[in-house]
């Protein structure tokens, strides 16, 4: 599984990061770092959660 | 020819079939309420329509605003910040002093540059350091008032609370709390005089707060900001005194209500408040559900050209406004959204709001959440509401509470 991250979109809520703060990294201000996630096999479910919090829905859950 | 409705002028463009006797400050349980809940009595627009319709009289002044009842409209206009401008001039309607809030009042592009430099300060790791230092506060408040078997929420904790956090983050020594609890207390619930007079002390102390940094610079905010540069040049004055002016708006009576709702919630909702006792990870997704459940505050914006959303005719002039406790129970968002569920998942709420101007303090505002449930549900044995007493809820443009007196065994 792949998160697509909308680096644009990214507004710094870090819902994702406070969900899954392995999986989703931020830059010092708070910002999603640029660039797709590959998710470790897993973590998943955890991912999507993270992804489905995320209230400017810049992270996209993409199956591969 | 203008309409009139209830009292208030409808402009010409907005079409009659889209106007809606509603106000944040009139109406069923926005004046003070004994027991109420604002935020769940708002939630009927979503079941009445239209999703977006005309309030004539819905400011503090009496001014019309269009509503937006969706999640999914509220982030368009957000995010559409060259059309919806955040500048409103507060200050300067208030108290006729030029003082924009930065970053709030300020739009995009020249928002940014405020925001890559304040962001640091209030980030998720930057937080955590905090922690500690907020824990403690929390800590020191509930042993005060422990053994009495009673509290009066507001008073003993939620607002020396908030106020304490705010002085540690600015560099304040705390034996100068009592006076800013005052001033906090007459700015968010005075009357208007007391609220000017208020809004004045604040902004006095914070200019000499700056001069003194200036003198005597030291390892605190103020510091920090004299020394940062946006843009190769120095902030102002006037940015400097906007943002921490800024800060103490948004960060006391806020974070204040929001502790006081989620207490109220869990005093009136006995197997809510088992459920976290018996689940200390649950206290993070619970907060998250109670910021939604609970949102506070609505987000202003004023139209700077003429724009057609959905068919709906918007001038310049025009103010709309997003309000988050409404959009945080939009079925379309959240299945069952008036049910309150610690537990929920994919809890995408905006009680923080959306876009550029996502609140900056979000993350120290949470966690103070966090600290003070964790501490008060470990420090309290379980709660009620106390005997014979009624919380006073109301609406406006901070939703809150004005008592809540709980009684434990
Ligand atoms: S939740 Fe969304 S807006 Fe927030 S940090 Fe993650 S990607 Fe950015």
């Amino acid at each position: 599984m792949k998160i697509k991250v909308h680096h644009g979109m990214c507004q710094g809520h870090a819902r994702c990061y406070s969900l899954a703060p392995d999986i989703f990294q931020l830059d010092d201000s708070g910002y999603i770092l640029p660039g797709d996630i590959a998710v470790p096999a897993g973590q998943e479910t955890l991912a999507q959660r993270g992804a489905r919090s995320c209230p400017e829905r810049a992270l996209e859950v993409a199956e591969d | 020819m203008a309409t009139r409705a209830a009292g208030a002028v409808v402009p010409d463009h907005v079409p009659p079939s889209l106007v809606r006797d509603f106000s944040y400050f009139r109406g069923p349980e926005m004046e003070p309420t004994p027991c109420g809940h604002p935020q769940a009595a708002l939630s009927f627009v979503h079941r009445e329509g239209p999703a977006i319709f005309y309030a004539p009289n819905n400011t503090y002044d009496g001014r019309g605003t269009w509503v937006f009842t969706k999640a999914e409209d509220q982030r368009a206009v957000l995010n559409n910040t060259e059309v919806f401008s955040s500048n409103r001039g507060i200050f300067k309607a208030a108290l006729g002093e030029d003082l924009p809030m930065v970053p709030l009042e300020v739009d995009p592009p020249d928002h940014m540059k405020f925001r890559a430099l304040l962001n640091p300060l209030l980030s998720p790791r930057r937080v955590d350091a905090m922690e500690a230092g907020a824990r403690e506060r929390a800590v020191r408040l509930i042993e005060g008032f422990k053994a009495k078997g009673t509290c009066e929420v507001m008073n003993d904790f939620a607002f020396p609370f908030a106020v304490g956090v705010f002085l540690q983050f600015l560099g304040v020594s705390d034996d100068r709390r009592d006076e800013f609890l005052g001033w906090a207390n007459e700015q968010f619930h005075g009357t208007l005089e007391q609220r000017l007079n208020a809004m004045r002390t604040v902004v006095d102390f914070m200019k000499s707060l700056i001069a003194l940094r200036r003198r005597e610079p030291a390892d605190d905010f103020v510091s920090f900001l004299l020394a940062a540069e946006v843009e190769g040049r120095p902030l102002t004055d006037k940015e400097i005194l906007g943002v921490a002016v800024l800060l103490f708006e948004a960060g006391l009576d806020t974070v204040a209500a929001a502790v006081g709702f989620d207490l109220y919630h869990l005093a009136t909702h006995p197997e809510d408040q088992q459920r976290l006792r018996g689940d200390k990870d649950l206290i993070k997704p619970a907060v998250e559900e109670l910021f939604r459940a609970y949102s506070t505050i609505q987000m202003l914006r004023t139209a700077v050209c003429d724009f057609e959303y959905k068919g709906i005719p918007i001038r310049a002039g025009d103010l709309i406004s997003c309000p988050t406790m409404i959009a945080n129970r939009d079925p379309a968002e959240f299945p069952d959204p008036d049910r309150i569920d610690l537990a929920r998942d994919n809890n995408r709420h905006t009680a923080f709001a959306y876009g550029p101007h996502r609140c900056l303090g979000s993350h120290l505002a949470r966690r103070e959440l966090i600290v003070g449930l964790e501490e008060f549900l470990a420090r309290i044995p379980t709660f009620r509401l106390k005997a014979g007493s009624s919380p006073i809820t109301y609406g406006g443009y901070v939703f809150g509470i004005e008592n809540l007196d709980l009684a434990w065994d």
